[in-house]
């Protein structure tokens, strides 16, 4: 605008003829300016990513579609482009924060948020003209204004900057969420059946108070994911139309894992998304666990498939012993049932072929998940499992015998450090012995077992050693005390024959 | 009195031979000549502090022996000592728990004599030398406790740094002084090892020595009556003369009957309770809960309730006020009944001591 007022004054100056001329090269270069306007815009729009391109059949019930406008990408979401280039001001926060208190707060939301201090602003989700204080113009529908955008909508705004692999290097953040997000169950439910109850980018990341990933009060920091996935997959009313069970986070929250991530905050344990994934969010399939569990459990995973179960096809998975949402501390226990189980055929092979079955319904107590759910007593697998379950028991008793010897000397306020070195092989030697269990190897957990059993033995003798060093230091104490209590009525009876020789008392 | 020149016969041939060459007869006379009113109960609280004070230079100098402060072989030194050298345990456990015994003691003596008045005319000068005393025991403990080199003794010794670099005006400096650097390194072991077995020591050597000479030439003071100034005519100078007590055998007696059980209490402490040592100090992981000796616990938790520079000030203002006490205390009165005020006032300060070191333990 200020632009153009010198350019009119300087035209009152000139001929007709000539304001004339000069008023045709403003509206032929307006024209011009126009129509490279909506060519670019036309451009970023078919640049965009569409999600049909992954759509396929998506399981679970049809849900009513609640948006106006059931497309991902509809041609009247504003682009960040055009934001870019006009609002270098943004008058939206300064209005709306007079509006009310709660526009208010969502204009400091958007302030404090991860894009209000890059510069992502109010235009770029909801379009419109930034730079205008004027309602009319800068909420015009003209210039892109969306108002609030619709459920479909908003995942293609996220993804159009998202996707945009020369906007996110700066950032150094990944591209491909839309992708994979259009991979996802929530995904594919939002783009096939057209359900927009489904997680969309704002239910986990927010909308106007987008914060870092790594910021420990977002609600997708690993300390929070688990609730925030709960936050939906615990509530019974919104589980029902697709017949999820919503008892996953307490399951979890009870499991080593759930133990360890929220009562420790330790972070190297895994979220609902480290085995489900966050925008590729699906349950892995059953043939997939052992990769998934794998990921972190490197070294079991090697010794699995080492193992007779691994070769076969339908052989136990990780879930099969341990389960999948309330995996517990593994230990002796789990080897078998306290009273023996009742077989039939039936129970692992198919009656029609005789093939091996795997239900899994029999693994869905944790109690049920032992070695003789399959292995039938009378068998030699199970003597093998007998073998490997009493070498593994003695060991652990052995260490826990050291361990407690060695706080008992400890208790003593004795210095145990070279009993605690060889308690600490003694452990390592056990935690071997007992990943070694994946292998279904007798010599390999036998020896392993026992090289645990030899180092608590060791680890026994220092702590007995140093109790021994106790006791002893307290009998010669007793006699040093008696002693120097001797001293004290010698020296007791020496001042009272000085009173008395004196003739006075104290 | 022997005449000059010329030695006292002192009635065996053995005392003859060294009086004769050394002529020390006067001067032990003069030594053992100590004026304790028959009224006094000094509980022997001095004395104790003073055997304590005796353990710990002997089981120091022993430790000393095999200790070398450097971080990387403190820890391990330390270690030997407790777990490898013959009855090195009992050494370093009787020099814990002499520290933390004559800390007590201290504190009992310095509560004794306010109780007793004996702070006042003409004993200024004791009660001033005693409180530097104190002060230099803690410094001894604040010292030492980072000897070990364990994590304990690393992360109580930098938020101890810490509190004191936060003094207003001279903390930088002080901070500086005590580290050696910003933070706790090699330096710093160097400087309170240095300090512990060299400057403290001869600090308190010297402190030691002029509050002994000054109670030796005063004598005890007496907890019923006040020491006459001169000039004045008040009841104690019409008063009959005043009871003694002879401080040699008596009272010498009586301290090493003393002297002998604290010993006895220290060897059970020893025995039962010995000294530990934590894992060895990491600066790259610090403890859940870092807490100092319990003898700063109640700075440390004031600290924790009150604005910084308040927690810092009002310990300082604390020590000043009680170092300078006989110059502020102006009453005459010994007796507590006589002096309600400065009783209460010993009591409540006490009162929050004692609650904010039992708060910072459990809190």
């Amino acid at each position: 605008m200020n632009d153009r007022m010198p350019l009119l004054a300087r035209a009152r100056g000139l001929t007709r003829q000539a304001r004339l001329g000069f008023l045709m090269a403003i509206l032929c270069a307006s024209g011009l300016a126009i129509a490279q306007g909506s060519a670019a815009k036309g451009a970023a729009q078919g640049a965009a990513p569409s999600p049909g391109l992954v759509a396929e059949s998506s399981p679970g019930p049809s849900a009513p579609a609640a948006d106006a406008s059931p497309s991902v990408l509809p041609s009247s979401a504003p682009s960040p482009d055009e934001s870019e280039t006009a609002a270098p001001t943004n008058a939206c926060a300064a209005c709306h924060k007079a509006i009310s208190a709660p526009q208010r707060a969502i204009a400091e939301q958007w302030e404090a948020s991860i894009h209000g201090k890059n510069g992502v602003g109010c235009a770029d989700c909801h379009g419109g003209d930034p730079t205008s204080d004027e309602i009319g113009v800068a909420m015009d529908p003209a210039k892109g204004f969306i108002g609030k955008p619709t459920r479909s909508q908003t995942v293609a705004l996220c993804g159009t900057c998202h996707s945009d692999v020369n906007r996110m290097r700066q950032y150094q953040i990944p591209t491909d969420q839309l992708v994979k997000y259009q991979a996802s169950v929530h995904g594919q439910r939002l783009i096939n059946s057209k359900d927009v109850r489904v997680a969309i980018c704002i239910d986990c990341h927010g909308s106007h108070d987008v914060k870092k990933a790594s910021d420990p009060t977002a609600a997708v920091y690993p300390l929070n994911v688990p609730k925030l996935c709960a936050s939906c997959h615990a509530d019974a009313a919104k589980m029902k139309p697709y017949g999820i069970p919503t008892n996953q986070y307490a399951l979890y929250a009870a499991s080593v894992h759930g133990k360890a991530l929220l009562a420790t905050q330790d972070l190297r344990a895994p979220t609902c998304a480290s085995c489900h994934g966050s925008h590729d969010a699906k349950p892995p399939k059953s043939t997939e666990v052992v990769q998934v569990c794998g990921k972190c459990h490197t070294a079991t995973q090697a010794l699995y498939e080492q193992s007779k179960h691994a070769r076969l096809d339908v052989g136990p998975k990780c879930w099969t012993c341990h389960g999948n949402h309330d995996v517990a501390q593994p230990d002796e226990s789990r080897f078998f049932h306290p009273e023996d189980v009742i077989f039939d055929c039936a129970t692992c092979h198919n009656p029609a072929d005789q093939t091996l079955i795997l239900n899994a319904d029999r693994f869905a107590k944790d109690a049920d998940r032992r070695c003789d759910t399959c292995h039938h007593s009378a068998s030699q697998i199970y003597a093998q499992a007998q073998g490997i379950h009493d070498a593994l028991d003695q060991a652990n008793q052995a260490f826990l015998g050291a361990q407690a010897r060695i706080a008992e000397a400890a208790g003593a306020g004795m210095i145990v450090s070279d009993a605690d070195v060889e308690l600490s092989e003694a452990r390592t030697n056990l935690i071997q012995a007992r990943a070694a269990v994946h292998t279904t190897k007798l010599t390999v957990v036998a020896k392993l077992a026992a090289a645990a059993e030899s180092k608590a033995a060791a680890a026994r003798k220092f702590a007995d050693a140093r109790l021994n060093e106790s006791t002893f230091r307290r009998e010669a104490m007793v006699v040093v005390v008696a002693i120097i209590f001797v001293n004290v009525v010698l020296l007791y009876l020496m001042r009272r024959r000085i009173e008395r020789g004196r003739g006075t008392e104290p | 009195m022997a005449a000059a020149g010329r030695a006292e016969g002192t009635g065996s041939r053995v005392g003859d031979f060294f009086e004769t060459r050394l002529r020390i007869g006067p001067l032990l006379s003069a030594l053992v000549h100590v004026r304790i009113p028959i009224e006094a109960r000094p509980y022997y609280l001095g004395g104790i502090t003073l055997f304590l004070f005796g353990v710990q230079v002997v089981t120091g100098t022993l430790l000393a022996l095999y200790y070398q402060p450097t971080p990387d072989a403190a820890y391990d030194s330390v270690k030997y000592i407790t777990s490898v050298v013959e009855f090195g345990w009992l050494i370093r456990s009787v020099h814990h728990w002499g520290a933390n015994l004559m800390i007590i003691c201290v504190v009992l003596h310095l509560l004794r004599v306010f109780a007793h008045g004996a702070y006042k005319f003409p004993r200024e000068f004791i009660w001033i030398a005693g409180a530097g005393l104190l002060l230099a025991t803690i410094g001894f403990g604040f010292t030492g406790y980072l000897l070990p080199w364990d994590q304990r003794a690393f992360w109580a010794t930098t938020v101890g740094t810490e509190i004191a670099g936060s003094v207003p005006v001279i903390g930088d400096g002080l901070l500086g002084l005590l580290r050696g650097g910003a933070d706790v390194t090699a330096a710093t072991l160097s400087r309170f090892f240095g300090m512990h077995v060299l400057v403290l020591p001869l600090g308190l050597g010297a402190l030691l020595l002029a509050h002994l000479v000054i109670v030796h030439q005063l004598g005890l003071a007496n907890p019923k009556r006040p020491e006459p100034r001169p000039g004045t005519f008040g009841a104690s100078a019409t008063a009959a003369p005043e009871k003694l007590r002879p401080f040699w055998p008596d009272y010498v007696l009586d301290e090493v009957i003393a002297w002998a059980v604290m010993l006895a209490i220290l060897v059970i402490l020893a025995s039962v309770f010995p000294a530990g040592l934590e894992d060895k100090a990491d600066p790259l992981i610090t403890p859940q809960h870092v807490k100092p000796e319990w003898y700063f616990l109640s700075v440390y938790q004031l600290l924790k309730l009150v604005p910084r520079i308040v927690g810092i000030m009002a310990p300082i203002v604390a020590i000043g006020a009680l170092v300078f006490l006989p110059f502020l205390d102006r009453n005459p009165a010994v007796t507590p009944r006589k002096r309600p005020i400065a009783i209460l006032v010993a009591l409540a300060a006490i009162a929050v001591m004692v609650g904010l070191t039992v708060w910072g333990q459990y809190s």
